[in-house]
Order: C-alpha cells, then sequence, then structure tokens
C-alpha cells in the first residue's frame, strides 16, 4: 500500500463482511422456510426475508466495489483520495441506510418492488450518497490529472450505475411500465454496468498478479466491455418476453442473450491467458484463486446457466420458477461476490498487520468451501427447478402439490448452503482476524517494497 | 489490434446497442396502452397496484411470472377463482390452506374491505394484460389434473375453517367420491368429467339457454342441481352420459349433508 487514504478501503471491507455475514442469515432462515411448516410466519414470513436477503447483497456487493475503488484510485491515479473525510461520511451514510432499510423491511417499511424494496427516502439516501463517492473520486482524479483505462472503466461503471438507478426513482401507474424500467436499473446493472466493474477490477488484478503488459491488458479490456455491452443492453429483452411488451422483444431477447455468453468466456479467457503467461508466479495465490474462480464461475453462474433459460421456447416453461434462483445465484455469486472477495483478498496483506501475504490455509478452507457449496446450491434449485417445471408447468399439479415434491431438493439446498455458509464465516473471520494497519505502519511501508512482480507499474496509460 | 481500436469498438458497439434500445423503447411506449387496456386502468386499480407494493406481495408469489418463486403464480388468478372466493381469502388465508399440509401457509395480509377489492381489481387488469400468452398452459394453486397424483396425502383440513368456500373447497377434494377425482378446476383439462373452470359463468349461460330444461333460475341453483341430479341437464359429449344418463354418480343429494351441498355451491360459484 503505497497510500494512506488507500486504508479507506479497509473500513468499506469490513462492513462489507459484516453485511455479507447478515445476507447468509436471512438466506438460511429463507431456506429453512421452504422445508416448513414457520415458526417465524407472523413476525418474519419469507418475504421479508427473502428481501433482505436480496438487499444485503446489493447493498455489501456496492460497498466492496466501492472500497475496492477507494484501493484502486489512488494508485493509477498516484494520489492521495480528494477527501478521506468524505469517504468516512460516506460509508456511515451508506451504512445507516442499509441498516435502516433491513430494520423497516422487517416491521413492513418496504416499496414492495423486488430488488427496489428501499422505500423512497431511502433511495434518496442513496443517490446522495452515491453522488458523494463519485464526486470524491473525480476530484481525485482531477487533482492527480492523470487517469487509467482501468480505473476508467471501472469509475465510469459506477458512474452508469448511480445514473441507472434514477429510473428507479419514478413511479408507474401501469404495471407493465414499471416493470419495463425496473429492469433498466436490476439488468443494465448486472448484465451491463457492473459486469464493466467487474471487468475494471479483473484487469487492474490481472495486472498486478500477473504483470501482465498494461497496454495489451487494457485493449482488451475495452474489447470485453464492448461485447458486454453489445450484448448486454438489448440482452434486456429477454426480461420483456412475458410481461406485456410488444413481440419483437422475444427474437432480440433471445438472439443477444445467446452471446452475452461469448462476453463472459473472453473474460474467463482473458484472466486465464494473462495469469498462464505470467505462470501463475504472484506470492499472494489466494488472490489468484479468487481472480480466476470469480472469472470462471461468471462463465458458469451467469454464462451457461443463464442461456440454459434465456431462449424464448424454453423461457416460456421456465419462467418463474426456481430455475430463475438457480441462475440468480450462481450468477451473483461468481460475478460480483468473487470480484470484491478477490479485490479484498488481494489487498488484506496490505491493508492489515501480521499476515501472510500468500495467506493461511484458514483462507483455502473459505475458498473451497464457498465454491463447492454454491456450486451445490446451483445445483439444488436447478434440479428442484427441473421438478417444477416437468410437474407443475407440464403435467399440471398445483403449485403447492409440486413444491411438497420437491422437499429432497430443500433439503440438499440446506445442506450445501450450509457448506457455503461456513466457508463464507471463515472468510469473514480470517478478514477480521488481525488488526488494521496503523498510519505508522502504512507510511513506512511505502518505502518497502511492493509484492506484486516487476513491471506491474511500469507503464500507466494516459488514457 | 491496437488500445485504440479497441476503444474505437467499445464505442462503436455502445453506441449501436443503446440507440437500438432507445429506439425499441419509444415503439414499445407506443404500444403499450394497446397491450395493457391502459383505457381500463381506473384510480381503484392503482390503488390496488399500491396495495400489492405496500403489502411486499411479489417477494412471495410471482406475477406475469416475476417475482418470489415462494408462492403460487398470480398472472390469471382472477379467471380462476371468482371475487367471493379471492376475498374470503385474502380474509384469512388459514382458513383455505393447511401448513401442516403443505407446509407453507400465507401470513394474513390484514387488508381492509377496501383495499380486498382494490387489489383484486388489480389482479384482474394484470390477468387481461396481452402477454404473449404466457402462461402456456394454465398453472394452478393446488390440486392436480392428472388423476390419482394426489392419492395418498391427506385431504385439505375443515376442521379450523368457518368459511362456506374454504370449507367448500375442501368438500371438494375430499367428498366421498372427491370430486376433484373426475373434476379439473383448470381450464380445458377434461377429466372424467368436464373441467369445472369458468363454471359460474357457463352455468348462467346454460340456465338461459333454451336447450335448458331443469328448474334451476340461477347459475347457484344450476350448480346445486347437477351436484344432487346429475342427469337434469346433460354437458354435451358421448363421454359424459348415455341414454339421457349422466356418468357422474348420484349419490350426493343423499350422502351429503345439505350444510355440506351449501359449501359446495359457495366454492363451485367462485369458479369464474
Amino acid at each position: 500500500m503505497r497510500y494512506r487514504s488507500q486504508s479507506i478501503a479497509y473500513w468499506y471491507f469490513a462492513i462489507a463482511m459484516c453485511l455479507f455475514g447478515l445476507q447468509l442469515v436471512f438466506g438460511l432462515l429463507s431456506a429453512s422456510k421452504y422445508l416448513g411448516p414457520d415458526p417465524l410466519l407472523d413476525f418474519l414470513p419469507f418475504d421479508k426475508t427473502k428481501a433482505i436477503h436480496t438487499n444485503l447483497l446489493i447493498v455489501w456487493v456496492l460497498t466492496g466495489f466501492m472500497g475496492a475503488t477507494y484501493y484502486v484510485v489512488p494508485e493509477e491515479s498516484r494520489s492521495e483520495i480528494y477527501s478521506v473525510k468524505l469517504a468516512y461520511i460516506q460509508l456511515v451514510a451508506w451504512t445507516l441506510m442499509g441498516v435502516t432499510a433491513v430494520i423497516g423491511y422487517m416491521f413492513g417499511w418496504t416499496a414492495g418492488n423486488k430488488m427496489l424494496e428501499q422505500p423512497f427516502p431511502l433511495k434518496i439516501v442513496i443517490v446522495i450518497v452515491m453522488l458523494m463517492f463519485l464526486y470524491n473520486i473525480l476530484m481525485t482524479i482531477r487533482r492527480a490529472g492523470r487517469w487509467t483505462v482501468t480505473e476508467g472503466v471501472l469509475v465510469a461503471g459506477l458512474a452508469l450505475a448511480a445514473v441507472l438507478y434514477l429510473p428507479a426513482l419514478i413511479e408507474y401507474e401501469n404495471y407493465t411500465i414499471s416493470i419495463f424500467y425496473r429492469w433498466w436499473t436490476i439488468h443494465l446493472w448486472v448484465e451491463g454496468v457492473w459486469e464493466m466493474i467487474q471487468g475494471g477490477l479483473l484487469a487492474y488484478l490481472l495486472i498486478r498478479l500477473s504483470g501482465a503488459d498494461r497496454e495489451v491488458m487494457e485493449k482488451w479490456l475495452y474489447v470485453i466491455v464492448g461485447l458486454v455491452f453489445m450484448a448486454g443492453i438489448l440482452g434486456t429483452a429477454h426480461h420483456y418476453y412475458w410481461v406485456g411488451v410488444p413481440h419483437y422483444w422475444l427474437p432480440i431477447g433471445g438472439f443477444f442473450s445467446a452471446l452475452e455468453p461469448m462476453a463472459l468466456l473472453g473474460m474467463a479467457m482473458y484472466a486465464y491467458f494473462a495469469m498462464r503467461r505470467a505462470g501463475f508466479s504472484h506470492p499472494n495465490s489466494l488472490a489468484v484463486h479468487w481472480t480466476i474462480g470469480s472469472a470462471v464461475f461468471t462463465v458458469f453462474g451467469a454464462g451457461l446457466l443463464g442461456f440454459a433459460h434465456t431462449w424464448p421456447s424454453v423461457n416460456k416453461w421456465t419462467h418463474g420458477t426456481l430455475i430463475t434462483a438457480m441462475h440468480g445465484h450462481g450468477a451473483f455469486y461468481g460475478a460480483y461476490a468473487m470480484t470484491v472477495l478477490a479485490m479484498i483478498s488481494y489487498t488484506l496483506p496490505h491493508l492489515t498487520s501480521d499476515r501472510k501475504v500468500e495467506g493461511n490455509s484458514l483462507g483455502y478452507w473459505a475458498f473451497w468451501m464457498q465454491v463447492m457449496g454454491m456450486f451445490g446450491m446451483t445445483l439444488s434449485f436447478g434440479t428442484a427447478g427441473i421438478g417444477q417445471v416437468y410437474l407443475e408447468r407440464i403435467l399440471g399439479l398445483g403449485y403447492l402439490d409440486t413444491q411438497l415434491k420437491l422437499q429432497v431438493h430443500f433439503l440438499m439446498l440446506i445442506a450445501t448452503a450450509s457448506v457455503f455458509a461456513i466457508g463464507a464465516a471463515l472468510f469473514i473471520w480470517n478478514f477480521f482476524r488481525t488488526a488494521p494497519r496503523s498510519v505508522a505502519a502504512i507510511d513506512s511501508s511505502t518505502s518497502a517494497p511492493e509484492l506484486a512482480p516487476a513491471g506491474h507499474a511500469s507503464s500507466a496509460g494516459s488514457g | 489490434m491496437t488500445k485504440r481500436q479497441g476503444r474505437l469498438f467499445f464505442i462503436i458497439c455502445t453506441l449501436v446497442s443503446a440507440t437500438v434500445f432507445i429506439g425499441l423503447t419509444f415503439d414499445s411506449h407506443r404500444r403499450f396502452p394497446g397491450l395493457t387496456n391502459e383505457d381500463k386502468l381506473t384510480p381503484e386499480i392503482i390503488r390496488g397496484k399500491d396495495v400489492w407494493h405496500n403489502s411486499n406481495c411479489i417477494n412471495c408469489h410471482t406475477l406475469l411470472g416475476e417475482g418470489g418463486y415462494y408462492a403460487p403464480d398470480l398472472t390469471k388468478i382472477t379467471q380462476q377463482r371468482g371475487t367471493p372466493y379471492l376475498t374470503a381469502f385474502l380474509k384469512d388465508p388459514s382458513q383455505f390452506y393447511s401448513e401442516e399440509k403443505h407446509r407453507r401457509l400465507m401470513p394474513n395480509p390484514k387488508l381492509s374491505d377496501a383495499e380486498i377489492s382494490e387489489v383484486i381489481a388489480f389482479l384482474d387488469w394484470v390477468g387481461h394484460i396481452d402477454n404473449q400468452g404466457w402462461p402456456p398452459r394454465p398453472i394452478i394453486v393446488s390440486g392436480t389434473t392428472i388423476p390419482g397424483t394426489d392419492v395418498g396425502q391427506p385431504s385439505t383440513h375443515t376442521s379450523v375453517s368457518t368459511d362456506p368456500v374454504a370449507q367448500g373447497e375442501a368438500l371438494f377434494r375430499s367428498s366421498p367420491p372427491a370430486c376433484s377425482a373426475c373434476h379439473s378446476i383448470a381450464p380445458g383439462v377434461n377429466l372424467a368429467g368436464p373441467t369445472l373452470a369458468g363454471l359460474a359463468t357457463r352455468a348462467a349461460a346454460i340456465v338461459a339457454s333454451p336447450e335448458y330444461k331443469g328448474e334451476a333460475k340461477t347459475s347457484a341453483d344450476y350448480i346445486r342441481e347437477s351436484i344432487t341430479h346429475p342427469s337434469v341437464y346433460l354437458v354435451p359429449g358421448a363421454m359424459y352420459s348415455a341414454n339421457n344418463q349422466s356418468f357422474m354418480p348420484d349419490n350426493f343429494a343423499t350422502d351429503l349433508e345439505p350444510r355440506q351441498i351449501d359449501s359446495l355451491v359457495a366454492y363451485l360459484e367462485t369458479l369464474k
């Protein structure tokens, strides 16, 4: 760590870890309700636990993205963050918003719109916090007078994420139009600008971890983000099949969704070839695991499992079943949770004291238990979903009767989710195990040699 | 390829996709009023949408296939269940389903009478949106369209239920023999007996038609008569009757108590 203000990232990651843990508590609670009966029916029914589960995911991943940006931007622009104080005020406001939302949901304070449940006043807080964040980052870059493509892509992704949240502030009387614009936020986030953020962070990690040539990496970063947008923007159509829109969205959705895995495959190849060239030689091999793991799991969870049910003639039968939950878990975890965990694993030896660069066995257990657990969870949802489609949609068994026949899959879900949760708990424990570095330690470390292979900082482009 | 060309590729891809997407969005807006029957969007329906959101329904149910995957899809629910059923259900879901049997239950949404009728109006409006014919075949809440597949499952318990519609539904699935063994409530699914989807609407049309020679004056009368005297009016089709005799058992007039028949009629009347 070369810049003092990079230590802001630690506190963002710490909050992200707490919220990650909380997300899993509500996830396990929701999963147990699939088995039923539910002793908490009157206080904390499924609709509340699920809304909290998904909202915490969005909040902690965004917290992680922001923390990662506070770490990346000083290095890329070679400057301290414009205002450290503003960054902490932003974190406090953001955390208070998150906690208020969770407590609010418990007591029925909700906008009741999937993924955008935040009540209007909290939506305004989110916008203000995002503006504070972008102001701070852009002022840092402006003051430094220097930026790289990697951070440009990262910051542009975050700025666009804020812009795309704006349609969520408007209420529509027509439910179909409301759905139409809900996807402008949700889809264009997760299959558009968040992938841009992921691409930016991946490029940063690969340049650091593999020592790959920055010019080459940033050239391909452009190509990948171009592919993501080409497929992702019109791929929004796959959410429009059955909601009351003109029929031409069906073939458009089918075609561009089929292209989406290509962009993700491109991202995985990008990561793999960069690492292979360098021979996986970086000492922080735990971060290498998470980085490559994220790229590969994205192809599986977002690409393959998404494509499995996105073709209109298939989606006609699978729409609104547990098949979607299968894809949702695999995609969010691979693309976003793992990217943040990769950033944390890479930065942790710099941000905390008394920690070995190469990681410890706890870290590897955390990695493998999470990956295997999540793989099992997607299989559980997938097999449950296939059973549901066949029994309910094709044979015509009632919804409730079908769910009863899926109990074994829900048991499998809880078992694999428990493995995942243990892996996550190990990661969180490992995170908090050692104290953050003091300012004095940071000052002394700035003169110490960097841990990345030589050449990593040799060719920062001017954009 | 140079970095400059890479950037150009990114800019062109993004601009072309975004332009096409925004163009199609404008065109969709032109078509939304027709596809969604916007002219029928009354203040009551809009208030119903608010009830839908405020009660967080979407995090369990799905509507137009979007939502929580934990409870049944409600896109076409008003075409499968009538207003009296849905009203009684929303007042107290525990009267209709047993958590012991289905292992999940809807918590009481605690809605006022006005809110209940508003949310039903909203769901009815959603049910008539032109959504490319989804779902491809009816999604039903409970029961089965395949005879015999619910054998071995305990019937819905009736002991806690005081609502006649709920009691009727329970009886439909359990009366000896269970009505559901021969009659589906899914549209277009004819088992040994014809589907009862849309029964109330059809009954009114039958009573008014010249072919009908029975005593019934209303659809409720007709349904009662069909249970107690199945051969008074014969549904056309050689698979349902022969020699002016319906294949439906005629033991219900004696085997069911009048109160049970009342509740069956109350339930069947809600099948629009």
